[in-house]
């Protein structure tokens, strides 16, 4: 037997090792769908045809899903190379390049010079030194192989080439080196806990094993792997399935037991023709079903296929299942180490626990708790799948934080500007756990105590997209549908938390449901038989716990914030319009050529059509369905092109007198509201519609508030405001300029004089820089900047100038100073994708020729002895960590460096003045913004109710309109006891028949001031659309807000 | 060996039970009753409900105390907020998928769900009703009607007909709410292997599985002047009946059953223990002709109609070990409408026999086809046509029908005096009231067998080795010099054990007498509700006094017998029996489709 077997691994070292150029191209499940089997198939003929001296092979899959195909190169002595994404098309490049010996860098996704392969190692060689080492690209920079040592590398189908690695040395270790209790206690040392998810201690349970005495006993490997969007075990059985025949041999030897049985999903068939054949081969050398030499050692494995439940992956319904019986848990005790298979003890251990054994032995225990911590060593290989750019396999040594897996290995979200909201840890039983949690290191009982199970690694990550609401409803669905149908509080209790979460999802929900579904879902933890029912409220209980808000927004507000639930939404723009102004309504009209109508549509949900169309971050665009094609449509720009229109032609004031015709009949309340910005705006212009008499109090002499004083006019002219602000005098909008809250305007009087104080002073106070020398004369503050320039007062401005900031407001300084002939650096301590301020303004600033200096942090303002501004010192960053936002951690590098220049201006966000709020003797919450009673907009002051920025802290001008539209109705109701809202909106009506066709192509840019025009003045640069482009981009549409057609009869005849 | 004894806390009270006992049972011992749903002493504790959870400390989770062993040192609490919560909320899931039809249903006042209801305090139902449609009833098998939608999946019928009786006839199809119990291909009871012996009906905490009812074509009969009906009840009725009527458990009641069914308006209130005298007379016979002229030994007893559909299903190669003696029932039917009619000159058309029974499968044997003796009887002397056929006994109603019917007419039982049956075919003995008791039809026949055989009188008529709860029991009776090995087994899971030592030709007995039901018919599927180990022992005392009570206690001395071979019959086995009293059973099979 040690002779054939010596034969057969020189046989598999000639295969590793050809002296040829080889080639191997993964064909995994995840390899062969993404074509690896037609480019082997190519590969193969160019190699013929050519009559090429190179070996062609397939190897399993080396983790990176995403990437696939992947195809190993290899020109001796040299390092191996990783191709990555490789189609037919690559082949001439690659075999010019295989001729000539050099790899362009962009095409190579990393190289191995040297492997570990835990028993044997390899060195490929060396060379390449511009491609980074596989360990030094982030998807495997965290990453330690021990499971997966060998996939990717070698031919799943050939054991020539497994004994090459050093495979079944583990095992021939332990059975002629070791004896039975030393190969135990090896396993029990060395801390290895169940893979399954469940963490049981390997070593107890061989232990438990091996004290029952019986004249059968039985190992299994547990490989029915049931969660949805989870493969690990697929995966290995597909690349190395010999690794768990050597993992089993050298169970079955350390606990006496001469059969095995791996349970496996018939749903795996690629698995299980790799299985079978490596037990095959593995029978034909002697390993299997033939006592070994020198031992009393005999050992088998039988394979069984399971028919896909999700409930047989518990031990007691998995062994029910082997039996013939419906696959239904049993209670333990009996443990299946007392009374298994067949009523034989039996040790079931999922399969990933199997394939660490052999390291284990090969390596030492001492080498395994290396790795990982100190209660939970080695590795966990997860499958990282959902919202992040890197999807694959991925093993992590446990204790590797969620951040790491999920910002490095993941490499963040998988879309710019959609935040990563939070990962479904262990599969549909497992918990949610949010974004703000991901510095919870991966380990047993930390996930535990999030709420959330390692399971058996599927690793789910959501981004904003994803409604937390559906995403319980979705793994209760599933696991509902799973569950057996044996015990009372999983079948009945799991439809029950689902007919609630239906409830909840389409508009049905109560807010006593969410009480009613978390006692459920303890009860369900409590007492359900086995572990499915157990664990299967998980997603509901950690929703609830971290995602409270976006239940109550779905009962209270019959909102979907992100647009999953149907039910809730008409089309994903309105839906996240903060104002929810019917986008499809206007698109349609003004493609039927109705522009007033279109106009007087936008005009009801948002009354600062024009201004809003200029200066919003367009939330509409970023739900767009159309972007799954092209590109978004330009929504914004085309209520804009209607306003601007209608202002053109003078047709806005037929449109101004119909909603003053339609006002309610005045209900006799008065209402004060303090701020003129865009909240208090708004506001009023529903309340005075609604029959309440209306003052805006306001500290300046316009109205407008920031869009006045924060906007420079290239953006917004203010001639645009001006006019649109006409509307309001027209509804009989009170305004009352020059007077300040606290000051020069009382808020008791106020609430004496009025049924209702609505407070919507938004978040104006700038936050402070603490550095050395932030008290020179020619540092300022940018909002002050922006007000004293509008407010054409004096300022003092030298010649170049520093911005430190990355927000709207820095580049709003940046791109008007720029104007008046400054030259401009904005130095900013994070890099440019982590900036906050519209990528748009970012762009345009830099084609202005504003100079940006990301990763660096302020340090001091350097001046000379008559306090002038000498220059700004900053310290150089580097990308450290990943923080909770996704965004690396800047570190500083210790490299300091001077921007000469003469003014400063500090622009690094604003806040709420909470002073103020603290002595009006409004509360605050956390976050120093003012306290409300979410939904009724109530401050803890009698009558007085906050809204916009004051309550949210700095957002958009859109999102405090928004706010205010809907606190404008709950305030209403709360006057008159009567839902009087709906009132307010016309219907209009027009087609609504799904385009058969839109035009193609992107969206239609707007036409744009050239840069040349730009200088030396504050000329609009965004000139907006022409009639026919703005009809053009509305027919882009798609229509998606149409659910059902109405089926036309044909008339004959 | 002294059984070790563990130590243990339930709620504060120090507790010593055996080791192996259950936590549930240990709390018994500290006076209190966890309440449980779908576990059945003996006979099911499955977990499924979750209603019996207990805290015990150190455990994660609420633990189940049906069938958690204590342990030592273990401490259990059995009343916390968490326990009284969970349970109060396990069991309104379990309402949420309940028809709320308790006024309308069968087991009203009588159901284990609506009990644990009122128990737990359960006052609204906070969930949506979770079934989506009706699942239609099966009303395939003439015994027993199951309504899917009314069970709760507590699993005890399929454990009852598994596990006890060994039929397999039902269980658990399907997935999650998918759920429900099921026959082989979803066929219907009427199509199964589904012996009828109603155990199901018996355990079922809830309306989902009843004896398919005749109590309105009885009433219908007893207002019919032109019919003369007549009723004969069943051993296991006058032990059975008082505590349907809420009498204490066994309460033996004959002379009042007997005045009820008079109140009710038969004609005439039979017995059926006249034809157990009457089987008692043929089968021994029969013994005593296999024996004597080697036929296939051993005879097994076919009195019990669960027990022959079993053995038509199971054993169809050991048909010839069954006697061919019709049971006491069929007998009665078959005398009643021929003898009967004939001396009480009456048109045996216009005869109703309505027997009341401890039986759900007595409803299938009085409706199987070779039931109509009478009929053959009577065809030439009457010139009756095919389409005049007629059964011999019309109606078999359970216990719970007759105490139904009692409750309906407004029938105060405690209060009513004691009656006599009527004559002729109202008179037995005591050997014919101990063919309610498993054992009892061995003894009887023992008790004619050895005087017939030895011409001795017994010296005690009592054989002690054939009675008690023992699953099966065996006896060697020396007669003549000749050991005669007997054994008894009750429920059809002991009677597997026994067919399986004939098939592999091992058995050394004679005679077997098997009953279907545990504690035979006393224990039987139509008997009240509840029914259990304790209530079967009780009612087993009841019938073995009446024995003792008895004058007369062997068949072969029952004088309206002995008038019957003498009038009518001539002698046992004779030519008349043999058309009237005998017959002939069918190969049935498990997996074909069968149409009853």
């Amino acid at each position: 037997m040690k002779n054939h077997i010596e034969e057969l691994r020189a046989k598999g070292e000639l295969l590793l090792n050809p002296g040829c150029v080889d080639i191997a191209v993964g064909v995994g499940t995840c390899g062969l769908g993404n074509g690896a089997g037609e480019l082997l198939k190519a590969i193969k003929e160019e190699v013929a045809s050519k009559q090429l001296p190179i070996q062609v092979r397939s190897v399993g899959c080396f983790g990176f899903c995403a990437n696939e195909p992947l195809v190993n190169i290899h020109i001796p002595g040299k390092p191996l190379l990783i191709l990555d994404k490789v189609q037919i098309e690559d082949l001439p490049w690659i075999f010019a390049s295989l001729e000539n010996g050099l790899f362009p860098k962009d095409r190579v996704l990393c190289k191995i010079s040297e492997w570990d392969y835990l028993g044997a190692s390899a060195t490929f060689g060396s060379g390449f030194e511009e491609i980074p080492e596989w360990n030094a690209i982030s998807y495997f920079r965290p990453q330690k192989k021990i499971v997966l040592r060998h996939a990717g590398l070698i031919d799943p189908t050939s054991i020539e080439e497994y004994l090459a690695v050093g495979g079944y040395s583990a095992f021939f270790k332990a059975v002629w080196e070791m004896d039975r209790d030393e190969v135990l206690q090896e396993v029990k040392n060395s801390k290895l806990r169940g893979r399954g998810g469940a963490g049981f201690p390997t070593g107890l349970k061989w232990e438990l094993m091996n004290k029952n005495e019986a004249e059968r006993k039985f190992i299994i490997c547990n490989a029915d792997e049931g969660d949805p969007g989870a493969y690990m075990n697929r995966n290995e059985m597909e690349s190395d399935p010999h690794m768990l025949i050597e993992g089993m041999l050298i169970g079955a030897y350390a606990m006496h037991t001469s059969e095995g049985i791996v349970y496996v999903r018939a749903e795996y068939p690629l698995a299980v023709e790799r299985l079978k054949l490596a037990v095959k081969q593995a029978r034909a050398i002697g390993l299997l079903g033939k006592q070994i030499p020198n031992t009393l050692f005999q050992f088998d494995i039988e394979i069984v296929e399971g028919a896909g439940a999700f409930v047989c992956g518990e031990e007691t319904a998995l062994i029910a299942s082997m039996e013939g019986k419906a696959g239904r848990p049993t209670m333990k005790p009996p443990f299946p180490a007392q009374k298994g298979y067949l009523g034989y003890p039996t040790t079931i251990n999922n399969l990933e626990t199997w394939c660490n054994v052999p390291a284990i032995i090969a390596m030492g225990s001492s080498w395994f708790r290396q790795s990982g911590t100190v209660g939970s060593p080695g590795t966990k290989v997860f499958s990282l799948v959902g919202k992040v750019k890197n999807t694959g396999l991925v093993e992590l040594p446990l204790g590797e934080s969620l951040s790491t897996l999920i910002y490095e290995v993941g490499g963040g979200s998988s879309s710019p500007n959609k935040k990563i909201k939070a990962v479904q840890s262990g599969g549909p039983s497992g918990g949610c756990i949010p974004a703000s949690k991901f510095d919870t290191p991966i380990d047993y009982e930390s996930l535990q105590s999030l709420g959330a199970i390692m399971g058996s690694g599927g690793m789910v990550v959501m981004d904003q997209d994803n409604c937390m609401v559906d995403v319980a409803r979705y793994f209760i669905e599933f696991t509902h549908k799973e569950s057996c149908g044996k015990c009372v509080p999983c079948r009945e209790g799991l439809a029950q938390e689902l007919a609630l979460l239906n409830g909840i999802v389409q508009g049905r929900g109560k807010e006593s449901d969410l009480t009613k579904m978390e006692e459920l879902g303890l009860n369900i933890c409590d007492t359900a038989v086995c572990g499915l029912g157990q664990s299967a409220p998980n997603p509901v209980l950690t929703t609830l716990r971290y995602f409270k808000d976006e239940y109550e927004d779905h009962i209270q507000r019959n909102h979907c914030a992100s647009g999953t639930c149907e039910e809730l939404i008409t089309a994903l723009c309105s839906n996240s319009c903060p104002m929810h102004m019917d986008i499809p309504a206007y698109l349609q009209l003004l493609k039927e050529n109705r522009l007033e109508e279109a106009f007087a549509s936008t005009i009801q949900d948002n009354p600062l059509p024009g201004t809003i169309g200029r200066i919003c971050h367009f939330h509409c665009q970023m739900r767009c369905r159309r972007d799954s094609i092209d590109e978004p449509v330009h929504q914004g720009e085309i209520h804009r092109y209607l306003a601007d229109t209608m202002y053109t032609i003078g047709r806005e004031s037929a449109i101004y007198q119909k909603l003053v015709d339609t006002m309610l009949l005045a209900t006799g309340n008065s209402i004060a509201i303090v701020g003129a910005g865009p909240a208090g705006l708004a506001a009023a212009f529903y309340l005075v519609r609604l029959g309440h008499q209306v003052t805006v109090y306001d500290s300046n002499e316009k109205a407008g508030g920031v869009l006045r004083y924060g906007i420079p006019s290239y953006r917004l002219p203010k001639e645009v405001l001006d006019k649109e602000l006409e509307l309001f005098d027209e509804l009989g909008v009170k305004f009352v300029f020059n007077r300040e809250l606290g000051k020069t305007l009382s808020l008791k009087e106020l609430q004496r004089e009025n049924s209702a104080v609505i407070l919507a002073i938004g978040a104006y106070r700038h936050m402070e820089l603490d550095i050395p020398g932030i008290e020179l004369e020619g540092v300022l503050q940018g909002t002050d900047l922006l007000e004293r320039l509008e407010k054409e007062q004096p300022v003092a401005i030298g010649k170049r100038v520093v911005i430190v900031g990355g927000g709207n407001v820095a580049i709003d300084a940046a791109r008007t100073l720029w104007r008046r002939g400054c030259e401009v650096t904005v130095a900013y301590r994070r890099a440019k994708e982590d900036m906050p301020a519209n990528k748009s303004e970012i762009d345009e600033a830099i084609k202005e020729g504003v100079v940006f200096s990301f990763m660096s942090a302020p340090i001091q303002v350097i001046g000379d002895e008559g306090h002038a501004v000498q220059a700004f010192e900053v310290m150089e960053m580097r990308a450290g960590s990943y923080d909770l936002s996704g965004r690396r951690r800047p570190q500083e590098s210790g490299n300091t460096r001077r921007i000469p220049c003469d003014t400063v201006i500090v622009a690094i966000g604003e806040q709420v003045d909470t002073g103020l709020l603290v002595r009006e003797g409004i509360a605050t919450d956390s976050h120093e913004n003012a306290c409300i009673e979410r939904y009724s907009y109530k401050t803890n002051l009698e009558k007085v109710y906050a809204i916009g920025d004051l309550v949210t802290g700095p957002s958009t001008a859109a999102e405090a309109m928004g706010y205010a539209k809907d606190a404008s109705q709950v305030i209403d109701f709360d006057l008159t006891g009567k839902r009087r809202f709906s009132s307010l909106f016309a219907s209009f009506s027009y087609s609504n028949e799904p385009p058969l066709e839109t035009p193609a192509g992107r969206s239609i840019a707007p036409r744009h001031l050239k840069i040349t025009e730009r200088k030396g003045n504050f000329a609009e640069v965004n000139r907006g659309y022409l009639g026919e482009q703005a009809r053009l981009e509305a027919s882009r549409c798609l229509r998606c807000d149409i659910r059902y057609t109405e089926t036309k009869e044909v008339a004959h005849g | 060996m002294a059984k070790e004894m563990i130590q243990l806390t339930i709620d504060g009270q120090s507790v010593s039970v055996e080791r192996g006992t259950t936590i549930l049972d240990a709390c018994l011992q500290v006076g209190i009753k966890v309440p449980t749903l779908c576990h059945l002493d003996g006979v099911s504790s499955h977990g499924s409900c979750g209603i019996c959870a207990v805290e015990v400390k150190n455990s994660k989770r609420l633990v189940r105390s049906c069938m958690s062993q204590a342990l030592a040192g273990m401490e259990v609490q059995t009343n916390s907020e968490r326990i009284r919560a969970s349970r109060k909320l396990n069991l309104e899931l379990i309402l949420a998928n309940h028809p709320l039809e308790c006024l309308t249903c069968e087991r009203n006042l009588n159901c284990e769900l609506q009990s644990l209801a009122q128990q737990l305090g359960v006052r609204e139902s906070r969930f949506q009703r979770t079934r989506a449609r009706l699942i239609p009833l099966d009303w395939s098998s003439s015994s027993l009607v199951r309504d899917p939608n009314k069970c709760i999946l507590c699993n005890r019928c399929v454990e009852v007909c598994s596990q006890t009786q060994s039929v397999h006839a039902i269980d658990i199809v399907g997935r999650g709410l998918g759920s429900k119990v099921a026959t082989f291909l979803d066929r219907g009871l009427g199509s199964s292997v589904c012996t009828n012996c109603g155990q199901c009906s018996l355990v079922c905490p809830t309306g989902a599985i009843t004896e398919r009812s005749n109590i309105e074509e009885v009433f219908r009969a007893l207002s019919d002047p032109n019919l003369t009906t007549i009723v004969q009840t069943a051993p296991a009725i006058r032990v059975g009946i008082g505590e349907a009527m809420g009498m204490p458990w066994g309460a033996l009641v004959t002379g009042q059953m007997v005045a009820g069914l008079r109140r009710l308006g038969f004609d005439k209130v039979f017995d059926t223990q006249f034809a157990a005298d009457l089987t008692i007379m043929e089968e021994g016979h029969e013994l005593i002709r296999r024996i004597v002229e080697g036929g296939t030994l051993p005879m097994i007893t076919s009195c019990s109609p669960g027990w022959i559909k079993f053995i038509e299903h199971f054993y169809p190669e050991q048909l010839d070990n069954l006697s061919t003696c019709k049971s006491p029932q069929q007998m009665f039917g078959a005398i009643a409408k021929t003898y009967y009619a004939k001396q009480a000159g009456l048109d045996p058309r216009n005869i109703r026999v309505v027997s009341i029974m401890p039986c759900t499968a007595k409803k299938y044997e009085a409706g199987r086809s070779e039931m109509d003796g009478a009929f053959d009887y009577w065809k030439e002397e009457m010139h009756l046509e095919e389409r005049d056929r007629f059964a011999d006994v019309d109606y078999a109603l359970t216990t719970r029908e007759l105490a139904s019917m009692f409750r309906r007419v407004g029938i105060q039982f405690a209060s009513l005096p004691d009656e006599a049956f009527d004559n002729p075919l109202g008179i037995s003995t005591g050997a014919a009231v101990i063919f309610g008791a498993t054992g009892g039809v061995m003894e009887a026949a023992l008790r004619t067998a050895y005087e017939v055989l030895t011409k001795e009188t017994l010296p005690s008529v009592e054989f002690a080795q054939v009675r008690g709860m023992d699953g099966i029991k065996e006896a060697t009776v020396m007669i003549n010099d000749m050991p005669l090995k007997v054994a008894v087994a009750h429920t059809l899971g002991n009677a597997r054990i026994l067919m399986d030592q004939i098939s592999r030709k091992e058995s050394p007995y004679a005679f077997i007498e098997v009953m279907s039901c545990p504690g035979g018919c006393l224990g039987g599927g139509g008997q009240p509700i509840p029914t259990n180990a304790e209530i079967r022992k009780k009612r087993a005392e009841s019938i073995y006094l009446e024995d003792r009570n008895l004058e007369v206690r062997k068949s072969h001395e029952n004088s309206e017998v002995l008038a019957l071979y003498k009038n009518f019959l001539i002698e046992p086995l004779g030519e008349k029996s043999h058309h009237l009293l005998h017959t002939t059973y069918t190969k049935r099979g498990q997996y074909k489709v069968f149409e009853h």
